[in-house]
């Protein structure tokens, strides 16, 4: 009687063991399946099209934004050689390198930080997928607290943050200035170190993204950096509506 | 015997189930970002996007190709490059906010709970609709700009302190504005699922006038 009461114990001490693991299995296979079952048959009919004329917008862009950096060059030099024929001409042209300076339209090299921003790799990160990847509003905060700490000039993955920047999120897709990006994101910003750090170092700053990497395992480290490059501005000027008073 | 032939089966499930538990991850990490995964409709606004970014860079190609000619010629004929300086100041003091500006636009007005992030959200989306300036109350919003908050909940751009109800105020295309701020799913409607009880309203302008930055870059 109680050997047999043993034997069933064991029994159904093996069913259990056996029961956590088919239950995990179950989840993550119908996990797995969902996640293809995501891109279901519309998404496939037009992608590839969709994907393409994304791809050839892109390239075109980079062409078309290498010609306009030669133009500008070019009507630059023109300029330049002009002005020194008479003093208002090189007053004028003091100002304009002056505002260009201060527009993000030249090349700015100098000491600062650099900030990258990536998603969570790893166990923790399935916990929430939401709260383990990069948004357009980490780099939005990311990009505010560098002004805050005195930066100077900034570039998101090489595109320079200027007065008409948006850092645009479509899908899991991110824009800046018309430039397609996704992780890892290095923003490097010149600038007063110390300052720079210290806005970082704020406990009372960037809370959510520092909750997330705590919690989540989402990359996001700030290190002191010198020698850096942030290049120009290369988009459009675009001032088609207002005039100046 | 019979335990024997339980630890394998369990050994077996395991194995398999870490297979799966890699798979699984690393197919999110590849999927997750790329942009083979959006769907056609993501993938739609960002070609729209694109192209109007092109276009906007040809463009500013075919006026700058225009006035390099008739910088060129300036100078050959003895009359200097003034008119192109000249030019070329204008827009670059807009640009920098280094001078108050006048246009059509839209404002929007917040009246209520609101924080400094969700007013940064605000100016970021407006200049992805194409904002060629803005301000916050009085305070223009420059290329440097940062938003920041005081303990009594007023918001600050660039440490000066700007008091609700606010009025974000920019100039540029009124339509294309007026649109990315109001359409279903937009900045507007996110807020005001967000922010309850605080009130938003946004309107057409056909003329503002904007202050210059407050403090002159350097």
């Amino acid at each position: 009687m109680t050997t047999t009461a043993s034997a069933e114990r064991t029994r159904l001490t093996h069913s259990l063991v056996l029961l956590l693991p088919a239950v995990l299995f179950g989840l993550l296979v119908s996990v797995q399946w969902r996640t293809q079952s995501d891109r279901n048959e519309l998404t496939v009919r037009y992608n590839t099209p969709l994907l393409d004329a994304a791809k050839t917008l892109q390239n075109e862009q980079n062409t078309l934004k290498a010609q306009l950096a030669d133009l500008r060059a070019e009507l630059d030099q023109i300029q330049t050689s002009a002005s020194t024929q008479s003093g208002s001409a090189k007053d004028l042209q003091a100002r304009i390198d002056e505002l260009k300076l201060v527009a993000g339209m030249h090349e700015r090299t100098g000491d600062g930080v650099v900030i990258t921003l990536d998603d969570a790799r790893g166990a923790a990160a399935a916990k929430d997928i939401e709260k383990s990847i990069c948004h357009n509003t980490d780099l939005t905060d990311i990009v505010n607290q560098a002004w805050r700490g005195g930066a100077e000039a900034i570039a998101v993955n090489d595109e320079r943050i200027v007065g008409s920047s948006s850092i645009y999120c479509v899908g899991s897709t991110i824009m800046v200035n018309g430039t397609l990006m996704s992780p890892p994101f290095s923003v490097v910003v010149i600038g007063p170190q110390n300052d720079l750090l210290a806005t970082y170092d704020d406990p009372t700053q960037l809370r959510d993204i520092k909750q997330r990497r705590d919690v989540y395992g989402l990359g996001f480290r700030v290190s002191r950096a010198s020698g850096l490059r942030v290049p120009s501005y290369g988009g459009a000027l675009n001032v088609k509506y207002a005039t100046p008073r | 015997m019979r335990s024997n032939a339980g630890v394998i089966a369990v050994t077996v499930v395991a194995l398999f189930l870490g297979v799966l538990a890699v798979t699984q991850i690393q197919a999110q990490d590849v999927y997750s970002r790329s942009l083979q995964l959006e769907t056609p409709a993501s993938l739609t606004t960002l070609i729209a996007n694109l192209s109007e970014r092109n276009n906007a860079i040809k463009e500013e190609i075919l006026d700058l190709r225009h006035r390099t000619d008739t910088a060129r010629e300036a100078i050959a004929s003895g009359k200097g490059s003034l008119t192109e300086a000249e030019r070329q100041l204008s827009p670059l003091r807009v640009f920098a906010g280094m001078s108050a500006v006048s246009g059509p636009g839209i404002i929007v007005r917040v009246e209520g709970t609101f924080d400094e992030r969700a007013l940064s959200d605000l100016v970021n989306e407006l200049r992805n609709a194409g904002a060629e300036a803005i301000a916050v109350n009085t305070a223009r919003v420059g290329p440097r700009s940062w938003f920041g908050a005081t303990p009594d909940h007023a918001l600050t751009v660039d440490s000066a302190a700007v008091s609700g109800p606010w009025l974000v105020r920019a100039v540029g295309s009124t339509e294309v504005m007026y649109v990315a701020m109001t359409r279903t799913g937009g900045i507007i409607g996110q807020f005001q699922l967000i922010y309850k009880g605080t009130r938003f309203d946004v309107t057409r302008e056909s003329a503002l006038d904007l202050p210059a930055l407050a403090t002159p870059l350097r």
